[in-house]
């Protein structure tokens, strides 16, 4: 392997990886609050879908972007609210958002591009840091990327001090492994419950936004294809922590773009495996090459004042 | 989401009345939704509904084919039910689904079963199907007791990889791909052989309906028995409930566990032996599509009785049927099916709070 | 003792005809009671009388159906716990509400502040204040790496740093030895005497005698006695807390409430026909938990036929792990447990079911049953094989055998289709023992914390199942942390410290001192 493409393979990576990222870190947040957020899957199809359909319709990627957002907001409420509110099965709530969004998303795509499908929508710019990006051969492969790419970077390390450094992440972790406490020490569990439901939103919107006009410039059917479920599986292996996320994501990009670089290498591996290498990598990663698992002690269940 | 069945016939059915209320409620609500959507997308609503109803009732073909589909999500749906009650959750009936298809495909094309006496040339790729859903959601299983990985992710994480493994299959001549002759082959399996396939109950192809009738209600049946009135059933709720004191007082949390996923799991790959050798023939990339998810949502919508999944099992495959001639005469993309299917889940899913399941 | 110029005073806290219904159950029923500032006001009352009731519409975890408080002269009607605190309402809860995996100085921040955080400034100020205390405290420890002494003073601290009028403490002496308790009741009367009130709820009168200025005794719900020299009243107080004369109380059961001495009662003789094989022999059976830390150390012990011996301890010193290791829920690391001629140390439960060894757990809804399935299968729960044919329950008769011993052990419910969870706690005790003490031949009987949260009729029923159990020729092993207990049921105690035994002392209200002393670990 040349330096080139070695340099290819790593920028590929992140790019990748950058969905995983920023859904991932938005889960991470959701689920040290005590929330399994199943429907991340969901979210980022909507992100993506708003993300493009906005870019489209008013050729601004940075407003697509901002409808992107927008658009997830109500189905992130409505997890929110079936989780803590309603204190509904996490896990049946995710699933039918997730179907619900599949099947709103593929309608409204057939609807508004109708014939039009597989135009291409304004995407979002590429930026490359100073200095980062004259470093010769891996300046432009490595750094050359989409602005949202530099700003979820930004969020990942704002989210780790805000969780390491503040009241608010100390709150976030009571709510998480020990919500009673938390509520008769005075925090409002639901308050943090629907914020970190809401951030996962938010975070699934940027990496919906990043799949479709970010890295792709288009809008597909069920475009995530398992994405939000690889984020989850991140997020089991990275052992609840922001670090263990981020790498995972990172392996799991890596992954992914394996896919496009061992052909070009020459290396003469089936595509499908390659494809299901990633899911493959997470089920084992879930499955105990992690080590025992130690997940916020009330994940997944809904607090009742008693 | 297990639901606290009390042992007592009389509280029994007295519970079940307001949540079979709210789960047709559901199904009417989300149904409406779906016909304001056709409207709004501009179609005529009549147009729509007389190319949904032809679909599903304008011939015996039509109810057949919907009858078939209804097949699939019943299985899975059973399956899901019984895993439920030991508070597992198989969101696996896809991959299940897949690798059915294939091993079904496989026994049947290369197996030599064919030029077996009667009923073995269908029966053993049957059992092979079976088999194969079996072992593909014990890895779950092996994986929850072992380390404690969530069912759900991990049932889902082998749905995916199941249906890359069907394309592997399908892509890769070296596998179960037909010769290929020009580079116009599709990539598909061979057609399998006609003593394979499930006889038609009625004999004719203008109906044809076959024997995964009559043996998927032997296996609700069945089903429904072990869910109510056998040990397996009370030991599945006690596990459910409470795996401590249930393994405290001998009842093996473990055991439990993997028996009532290979159960799903074996429903799920007879599932697809059914789709493929009784109905599709030939093995294709993503011949499972969505079969899976629609009978998890069927047993959901059940609130763990089989009658239920059988009830919403048919909806589907009327729905699904109807869909698919909506899409083709009055252009009503079948996603509109997935939107009404995503509403009745999150509804039931809120709808829990109001029946006061907990005191 | 509290100021007498401010009897006169505007009460800090007042209910006025407060009730609270949870179903049918009425919690707490048209009560009144005024808190002065600079008081300590005792909540007396047996189990389910509705003490925690009380102090959670105090604290705003639930709403008054009925009636309204006042605070400080205005309305109070605190939408959950956050605003209790903002009003200067403190609480230690009897299940802490502390944060395991985090340390202490971040839970004692938790619900403090907004924005970032000084970590190091918070946890000066509270080794400042526990210094103040008189107790030691690292802010930097996990709470997981604490004992439950130590978890109970961090609660404290919780409260205290935030300065309250009120200081509500919902039965805090249970988890205790007798130091600590006594240093908690000086917490309580300094917090009094620096002009605010403390509500301290209680089911045992030494606490009472010792520290409270008045008491309101809680029955069923209502308001059965106040008193305003406690110390004096002692006796009225206890009568109207039981609805009873204490002579007429089950004497072990009686003297487990604190009420008179400690006295131990023996049925039968000891069946000493020269034990040639013991009923229960263990030997060096030592747990070492996933983390490396050994939490049971060599534990060995011989149990005769009809014994019961006690196992004495603060709770968190092994013996969980004892009772788990018994009994088939985790595997011990080492030693050797014998029932008669049979090893059973790496039995699964169901083999010992089949040996023999019935168990009462310590954690009766996380072990002992399953509340959402119904009290027949509850009660045949570790023995449905003996109802099935061909894999099918024969239901009717499962059902007819949990009447009989239903009606055997006075468990009392509205039928044995009916959910377990609709029983009170001590008929759900009662028919854990009756599924445990019916085995076909019970050779030891493994009870852990068998009374805990009982009233008192249900604690002599318990104690008289061990009793008889005992004189069936059972060896009993009854593992419990309140020293009264085992003196007044135990024939021998052994006293557990940090998963070791520190000394074997007679069942003798003599003993009382020792055994205490072991229990905190100082050794003679």
């Amino acid at each position: 392997m040349t330096w080139e493409l070695f340099a290819v393979f790593i920028g590929s990576s992140v790019r990748l990886a950058v969905p995983l990222l920023l859904a991932g870190t938005g889960e991470l947040v959701s689920e040290r609050a005590g929330v399994l957020n199943m429907s991340i899957e969901g979210m980022m199809l909507t992100g993506a879908f708003g993300a493009a359909v906005g870019a489209w319709a008013t050729g601004n990627p940075a407003v697509g972007l901002l409808i992107g957002i927008v658009a997830v907001v109500p189905i992130a409420l409505l997890q929110a609210l079936l989780s803590n509110t309603l204190r509904a099965n996490q896990i049946v709530t995710g699933i039918g958002i997730n179907i619900l969004v599949l099947g709103a998303t593929t309608l409204g795509y057939r609807e508004i591009f109708g014939a039009r499908s597989r135009e291409q929508i304004p995407g979002l710019a590429k930026w490359s840091p100073p200095l980062l990006g004259d470093i010769p051969v891996f300046g432009e492969a490595v750094f050359q990327q989409v602005w949202l790419l530099y700003l979820g970077i930004v969020i990942i390390v704002l989210t780790a001090l805000v969780l390491r450094y503040t009241a608010l992440g100390i709150a976030i972790h009571a709510a998480g492994a020990e919500p009673r406490a938390a509520d008769k020490s005075g925090v409002s569990v639901t308050r943090i419950r629907y914020m970190g439901v809401m951030f996962a939103g938010f975070m699934s919107a940027l990496a919906g936004a990043f799949l479709s006009i970010g890295d792709i410039h288009t809008f597909t059917e069920g475009m995530t294809r398992g994405a939000g479920y690889l984020a989850i599986a991140a997020v089991i292996f990275g052992k609840w922590t922001l670090t263990g996320t981020v790498l995972a994501c990172l392996l799991f990009g890596a992954a992914t773009a394996l896919q496009f670089q061992l052909p070009t290498l020459g290396v003469n591996v089936p595509n499908a495996f390659l494809i299901m290498l990633p899911y493959l990598l997470a089920l084992l990663a879930v499955g105990g090459l992690a080590g025992r698992q130690t997940a916020p002690r009330a994940l997944g269940e809904a607090y009742i004042r008693r | 989401m297990t639901d606290a069945m009390l042992s007592s016939e009389k509280r029994n059915r007295a519970w079940l009345r307001p949540s079979v209320m709210i789960s047709i409620s559901a199904v009417v609500v989300a149904g409406l939704l779906g016909l304001f959507l056709i409207f709004a997308i501009g179609v005529s609503v009549s147009d729509a509904l007389s190319a949904f109803i032809e679909g599903t009732l304008g011939s015996p073909y039509a109810i057949a084919a919907s009858i078939n589909r209804s097949i699939a999500f019943a299985l899975v749906g059973i399956g899901f039910v019984i895993a439920n009650r030991a508070n597992l959750v198989n969101v696996g009936g896809e991959g299940q689904i897949a690798v059915g298809g294939i091993a079904a495909t496989a026994v049947a094309l290369y197996g030599g079963v064919a030029d077996l006496p009667a009923g073995l040339p269908f029966m053993i790729p049957l059992l092979a199907a079976l088999i194969a859903g079996m072992i593909w959601a014990s890895i779950a299983g092996i994986l929850k007791i072992k380390v404690g990985t969530n069912e759900v992710i991990s049932t889902l994480l082998l749905s995916f990889i199941a249906v890359w493994l069907l394309y592997w299959c399908v892509q890769s001549p070296a596998i179960l791909r037909k010769p290929m002759t020009s580079s116009a082959t599709l990539p598909e399996s061979l057609e399998i052989p006609d003593s394979t396939k499930l006889p038609l109950l009625t004999g004719d192809y203008s109906f044809p309906v076959n024997v995964g009738l009559p043996a998927t209600v032997i296996i609700a049946i069945v089903g429904g028995l072990l869910l109510t009135k056998s040990l397996f059933g009370v030991q599945l709720r006690a596990v459910g409930f409470n795996p401590v004191a249930a393994s405290r007082a001998g009842i093996s949390y473990s055991r439990m566990v993997l028996l009532a996923l290979a159960v799903a799991g074996a429903l799920g790959g007879l599932a697809g032996g059914f789709m493929l050798l009784g109905d599709q023939y030939v093995l294709k990339d993503g011949f499972s599509s969505g079969y899976g998810f629609d009978g998890l949502v069927a047993g959901l919508l059940a609130r763990g009785s089989v009658v239920g999944v059988i009830a919403a099992a048919l909806l589907f495959g009327f729905l699904r049927s109807g869909g698919i001639n909506m899409e083709m005469v009055a252009g009503v993309p079948t996603a509109l099916v997935m939107v009404i299917q995503g509403l009745i889940v999150v509804t039931l899913a809120g709808a829990a709070f109001f029946i006061g399941r907990r005191p | 003792m509290r100021d007498p110029t401010q009897i006169l005073t505007e009460p800090l806290l007042a209910l006025q005809g407060v009730t609270k219904r949870f179903g049918s159950l009425m919690a707490v029923s048209d009560t009144s009671l005024d808190i002065m500032p600079g008081e300590v006001h005792c909540i007396l009352g047996e189990n389910g009388a509705g003490k925690s009731t009380l102090c959670n519409l105090i604290f705003g975890v639930h709403a008054p159906d009925e009636g309204e408080m006042r605070f400080r002269g205005e309305i109070y009607r605190p939408a959950g716990p956050s605003d209790a605190l903002a009003s200067g309402i403190a609480m230690v809860h009897q299940h802490f509400s502390l944060v395991h995996d985090m340390t202490v100085v971040d839970n004692v921040i938790l619900g403090q502040q907004r924005g970032l955080v000084n970590t190091r400034a918070w946890a000066q100020r509270l080794e400042r204040l526990a210094n103040d205390y008189g107790f030691a405290l690292d802010p930097y420890a996990k709470i997981d790496d604490l004992s439950v002494g130590e978890r109970q003073r961090v609660e404290i601290i919780k409260c205290l740093i935030r300065e309250p009028r009120l200081f509500v403490l919902d039965e805090p002496t249970a988890v205790l030895l007798p130091d600590e308790i006594t240093a908690l009741l000086a917490v309580c009367r300094r917090v009094s005497a620096g002009g605010a009130a403390v509500v301290l709820v209680t089911h045992k009168l030494v606490e009472i005698k010792k520290a409270a200025d008045r008491v309101t005794v809680l029955r069923g719900g209502r308001v059965v006695a106040r008193s305003n020299r406690p110390a004096e009243e002692i006796d009225a107080l206890v009568r109207a807390m039981i609805q009873g004369d204490v002579k007429s109380l089950d004497k072990s059961a009686a003297s487990t409430l604190g009420v008179g001495a400690p006295e131990r009662v023996r049925n039968g003789p000891i069946p000493s026909e020269t034990p040639t094989l013991e009923a229960v022999q263990i030997d060096g059976l030592t747990v070492i938990d996933n983390q490396g830390v050994t939490r049971l150390d060599h534990f060995t012990l011989a149990i005769g036929p009809g014994e019961i011996v006690g196992i004495a301890g603060v709770e968190g010193n092994g013996q969980s792990e004892l009772a788990a290791a018994l009994s088939g829920m985790l595997k011990p690391s080492s030693g050797r447990v014998f029932l008669g001629k049979l090893e059973t140390t790496y039995l699964s439960p169901k083999e010992l079911t089949a040996a023999g060894i019935g168990v009462v757990p310590e954690d009766r809804h996380a072990v002992g049953c399953v509340v959402e399935m119904s009290v027949a299968e509850n009660i045949f729960l570790n023995r449905l094989d003996d109802f099935t044919s061909f894999g099918f329950l024969r239901r009717k008769e499962l059902l007819g055998a949990a009447r009989e011993l239903m009606s055997r052990f006075d468990v009392r419910a509205a039928g044995p289709g009916i959910a377990f969870s609709a029983l009170s706690g001590g008929n759900q005790q009662k028919a854990v023992l009756a599924r445990e003490i019916t085995l076909p031949k019970l050779t030891c009987l493994l009870a852990a914390q068998p009374t805990r949260g009982l009233d008192v009729g249900a604690v002599a029923a318990v104690y008289g199942h061990i009793r008889a159990a005992s004189q069936r020729g059972s060896a009993v092993l009854l593992i419990s942390s309140e020293l009264d207990e085992l003196i007044a049921v135990a024939d021998r105690i052994v006293v557990l410290y940090r998963g070791r035994i520190m000394g074997n002392c007679a069942a003798d209200p003599s003993e009382r001192e020792r055994i205490g002393a072991l229990m905190a670990g100082q050794a003679q």
